[in-house]
């Protein structure tokens, strides 16, 4: 009863305080502009000093930009995977606009954490993006968010080691230099599968076709990469050993992204090159990689108290002017579609190799609540690789396993 | 005859120590070998999270540097002084609840002694972090997981199940006689004047102990830093900084910073032990004669 007591007390206080509170905001909103308190979450490097805080300026901007709001910005730190956590488990306590990942985009839809975006933005969004990258963002043909870069991986080189027609192929690039490939990664292996007629949930999208990486084309794929291992140019990468190979020239490629774009540059110079996947032979045959490709968006929490502004911010955050600060200050790629035309964004190799991989060597990464069953088997298919468990004698079941537990849940 | 039986028990002796000795220093190689090499890793010039080589190439100071000067990303200090902040803090507050706790149980008798005894070993059996949504949820219902409130709310995460972990200290109070107790009375003691002026002083290395753990969970602790602290970056803990540093974005600049943070982060608790442990030999040892 005393607590009951004190609940009630403590609530009554509080409530006091609101109504005082909210009593002086509309006090001084009759005076002119309307008081509005946004809370933003971004990565920490957007609003570190020494990288031009660039959330603070954009905020800033857009502030200048709409004086008829008395915008108060509250900043917090939350990067783009975390973000879903963090919003999906409370949006009420959660920032106004975020940044995400598109992957977990089915957890905050589900959590009703995350505002549809519709009418004239609607329009701007579908105007300023390839229909690709809109797919990254859509459930249901509901916008969910405003993409601002691309999320995928490609292949870094020294230009001195492979020449440009080199990398086009992955076995011509084996018999010059030494190539790194993180292996036993479930983001990264898949991509050989990929390239030979694999499927996952038909076009991505639909959870009742199921994984399709059975028969003899995922056989063929599972026996290239044991002999991918046994060649002694090439090298598994995992806990930061391709970038160590980088340092001390003992390998001459490795794949990644754009995160790891300016330690890359530090140890290359201008001897970096950059491109989309290259082509891998199997019986005879070229077959193109393909990466896992998603986004970083906007989003706006749908329990925000300031929709209208929030979803103004997100539409500013990820628009034209906001994408070439972010790519100036930070290096983040920028995927505006009029932007890209620019002619020193389009010149920039790491752009072009992001965007051409975006476009033409990945596929979007299914976001169907299923995929989580994919991951753990591919992973232990590369480790079994790596360890010699999985040879050309057993490999056939071994994909099989790997098939069956990829469209089980482990459970029934 | 004789001479010759106790130069071949001495050699035996020898050659037993000899045996217990090269496994000791095995053992001791084993489990000393991560952290001497996370020190030589927090000395390390190379950048990188892949080491060739278990000594570095060379050696540079900049690791450690660089958690203090480079701050607009990852603000170590800042986050080294709001662990310490919060660890003190919990450190008193649940070493206080432990011992009265653990008093009360082994001195006073009364009804709900028993169950109340029982209630606690089963909530023990349940891990801390199994109700950090529920906590997480008082927590903000009550106001505290906005800006520096939120020191206060891991304050109270971190102290407030410290009643709990009575057990140990209650067996300890448990040896000191009740005679000692009996006598003070006599003399016309306060139970609290019991408790402060005679248990207590008996029980120095229980306390050191009750210190050490109690100042350890909070330094240590990631999960409820991670579910309280959310987006409010200024008030992160050393835990979540350090496995910031081992994400993608970061590991490559970071992992030797990291093994500098690694390094650090042990010198406030070798320094509570290295000033605690001479009471470990004192306490009971003379206390009741005859």
């Amino acid at each position: 009863m005393i607590k009951k007591g004190a609940a009630a007390f403590l609530t009554g206080i509080i409530t006091t305080t609101l109504v005082v509170a909210g009593l002086t905001g509309c006090g001084k909103s009759n005076m002119g502009a309307e008081h509005v308190r946004l809370m933003v979450w971004s990565p920490a490097e957007d609003q570190a000093k020494e990288r031009g805080e660039w959330l603070q300026t954009m905020c800033n901007n857009f502030a200048e930009e709409h004086p008829e709001w008395n915008i108060t910005f509250v900043y917090g730190v939350a990067d783009e995977a975390t973000a879903t956590d963090q919003v999906s488990r409370d949006p009420e306590a959660s920032a106004d606009v975020f940044m995400y990942a598109n992957d977990r985009i089915t957890t905050l839809v589900e959590a009703k954490a995350v505002a549809k975006f519709g009418g004239k933005y609607k329009e701007i969004i579908e105007s300023t993006n390839s229909p690709e990258l809109l797919n990254s963002v859509k459930i249901n043909d509901g916008i969910y968010g405003i993409p601002f870069t691309t999320n995928t991986w490609y292949m870094f080189y020294d230009k001195r080691v492979f020449s440009e027609d080199d990398v086009k192929s992955l076995d011509k690039m084996l018999e010059k230099g030494k190539v790194s490939f993180p292996l036993v990664n479930s983001w990264y292996l898949p991509s050989f599968y990929f390239g030979n007629g694999c499927t996952l949930f038909g076009d991505g999208t639909d959870e009742s076709k199921g994984v399709d990486f059975e028969g003899q084309k995922a056989v063929d794929v599972t026996n290239y990469i044991i002999d991918l291992v046994a060649n002694p140019n090439f090298k598994v990468d995992a806990d930061g050993s391709g970038m160590a190979g980088l340092r001390n020239s003992s390998i001459n490629a490795v794949f990644t992204g754009s995160w790891l774009a300016n330690d890359i540059k530090e140890i290359l110079g201008d001897n970096m090159g950059v491109t989309s996947l290259p082509t891998y032979k199997i019986n005879g045959q070229e077959k193109q990689m393909y990466a896992y490709a998603g986004s970083k968006a906007v989003g706006v929490n749908s329990h925000s108290k300031y929709m209208e502004q929030a979803v103004e911010l997100a539409v500013y955050l990820s628009g034209m002017d906001a994408q070439r600060e972010h790519y100036r200050m930070r290096n983040v790629i920028p995927c505006n579609t009029k932007l890209l035309e620019e002619k020193d964004i389009a010149s920039d190799a790491l752009v072009k190799a992001q965007n051409d991989t975006f476009n033409n060597t990945s596929i979007l990464q299914p976001f169907v609540p299923a995929m989580v069953n994919v991951w753990v088997p591919i992973e232990n298919m590369g480790k079994g690789i790596r360890n010699k468990s999985v040879t050309h004698e057993n490999a056939k079941e071994q994909t099989e396993a790997m098939n069956a537990a990829m469209n089980s849940n482990g459970i029934n | 005859m004789v001479e010759k039986k106790l130069q071949s028990a001495s050699q035996k002796k020898m050659i037993n120590n000899i045996i217990v000795h090269i496994v000791l220093a095995i053992l001791a190689v084993i489990w000393l070998f991560p952290i001497f090499w996370v020190i030589m890793t927090s000395f390390r010039k190379e950048q990188g999270s892949y080491i060739s080589t278990f000594i570095p190439a060379a050696f540079t100071t900049k690791n450690y540097e660089r958690l203090f000067t480079n701050t607009t990303i990852l603000n170590f200090s800042q986050m080294f002084g709001n662990t310490l902040f919060i660890a003190i803090c919990s450190c008193i507050l649940s070493t206080f609840y432990v011992l009265a706790v653990s008093y009360c149980l082994s001195r006073i008798k009364f009804k709900l002694r028993k169950p109340y005894m029982n209630m606690a070993m089963v909530l023990g059996l349940f891990p801390g972090f199994m109700s950090m949504i529920a906590v997480y949820f008082i927590l903000k219902a009550m106001g505290l997981t906005e800006g520096s409130l939120i020191k206060l709310a891991l304050i109270l995460c971190y102290s407030g199940g410290a009643g709990l972990g009575f057990q140990i200290a209650k067996g300890f109070f448990d040896t000191i006689p009740l005679a000692i107790d009996e006598a003070a009375l006599l003399d016309g003691c306060t139970r609290w004047q019991i408790f402060s002026k005679i248990t207590l002083p008996l029980s120095k290395p229980i306390i050191v102990y009750t210190v050490l753990t109690s100042f350890m969970a909070p330094w240590l602790d990631f999960i409820f830093a991670k579910v309280i602290c959310r987006a409010n970056s200024d008030q992160y803990t050393i835990a979540i900084g350090l496995w910031k540093m081992l994400e993608k974005e970061y590991i490559d600049s970071w992992y030797t910073s990291f093994a500098a943070g690694a390094v650090l982060i042990s010198i406030p608790i070798a320094i509570l032990f290295l000033f605690m442990q001479r009471y470990y030999v004192d306490g009971v040892s003379g206390a009741v004669k005859g």
